[in-house]
């Protein structure tokens, strides 16, 4: 039997590649079916696939991980690399959304009655749901820390306790800002400030929901003591993520929210 | 080492089970000398799972390609 000589993880061939690119496709394809002759056969099946590919590319990677023991100290810095820079490309993605927020804002054009929040447009109020939210995302910061530093200590109870409290403190964000939406005075065809607003509150609202998605399969592996104390990567990269998105909360709420209001 | 050995304390009722740690019986089945690639080291659940994906991928990618071809076709007016 050959022995690697080295502490890197050659993969076993995968369709998962090929299949997450051909569900990408799918779902391109499907959206545009769907915009323009009305038919979502294409979109579901380009939706299902994805979410069939990645389930099972993850599940394989927690059997390499987790069951093959794989992931050696230098694969783990691989990743550690990795998600750094994906976490960085989503700041970029965000960046061009509060870019196109200050060009619109800092100069209103006469369009729009030369003022911000434009003439017509009841913007919503700093002080009600939306700073309710910040106090729900600045806990959740606060509990995945704990669930962090109770994984370190192997308290399994506080951890899982913890970790728990997080994703809910993240579904009950999703929940008041689906009420927000609902409940709102503008639409996002109401100009300019119903464009920036939607869409950047939109992106970020996706992403607090694959966040909690993540975070909400770190419980599930905590609960299967999939954990240990030294070596729970996955668990770092969800709280890393989960970080973020509470960041650009942040951002949002001061530009967007109050500075805009 | 602390999260082990509490695992590896006798369980009692049966209802507690279901969280007992599973973690070393996949390690022995993932690891198992049998030449499968991950993906499918699984047992039949994952042989099931691959085929749907696949098929459901390749049908929408001959459907996808389909509508292009017939959209990329003028229409005939009557």
């Amino acid at each position: 039997m050959t022995h690697q000589a080295h502490s890197y993880h050659m993969v076993d061939p995968s369709p998962w590649p090929i299949l997450g690119a051909a569900a990408a496709l799918l779902t391109t394809s499907g959206l545009a079916m769907w915009f323009h002759y009305n038919s979502p056969y294409l979109l579901i099946m380009g939706l299902l696939s994805t979410a069939l590919v990645m389930l099972q590319w993850w599940r394989d990677i927690v059997r390499e991980s987790t069951f093959q023991g794989h992931h050696t100290p230098t694969v783990q810095k691989g990743l550690r690399y990795g998600m750094v820079l994906f976490i960085t490309s989503e700041a970029f993605f965000f960046l061009g959304f509060f870019w196109a927020f200050f060009h619109s804002s800092l100069a209103p054009t006469p369009e729009l009655g030369g003022q911000w929040p434009p003439t017509g447009i009841q913007p919503l109020d700093p002080m009600d749901v939306p700073l309710l939210n910040t106090a729900i995302l600045l806990a959740s910061g606060v509990t995945v820390t704990w669930a962090h530093h109770s994984i370190m200590e192997a308290n399994r109870k506080q951890a899982i306790h913890a970790l728990t409290l997080t994703v809910l403190l993240g579904f009950y964000f999703t929940a008041l800002q689906a009420m927000e939406y609902y409940e709102a005075p503008f639409s996002i065809s109401d100009g300019v400030y119903g464009s920036t607003f939607f869409v950047s509150t939109g992106f970020h609202g996706l992403h607090v929901i694959i966040g909690s998605t993540f975070l909400l399969v770190c419980l599930l592996r905590l609960i299967k003591y999939h954990f240990t104390p030294n070596h729970h990567f996955g668990f770092e990269a969800a709280a890393w993520y989960w970080h973020f998105v509470d960041v650009v909360w942040l951002f949002l709420y001061v530009t967007i929210y109050w500075w805009g209001s | 080492q602390a999260l082990r050995q509490i695992s590896q304390r006798t369980i009692s009722t049966a209802s507690r089970r279901q969280f007992a740690n599973r973690v070393p019986e996949n390690q022995k089945l993932f690891q198992e000398d049998n030449g499968l690639p991950v993906h499918l080291k699984g047992g039949a659940k994952d042989s099931l799972l691959y085929r749907t994906t696949a098929g459901l991928t390749v049908c929408g990618t001959i459907y996808a390609f389909y509508y292009l071809l017939v959209s990329s076709m003028p229409k005939k007016p009557n």
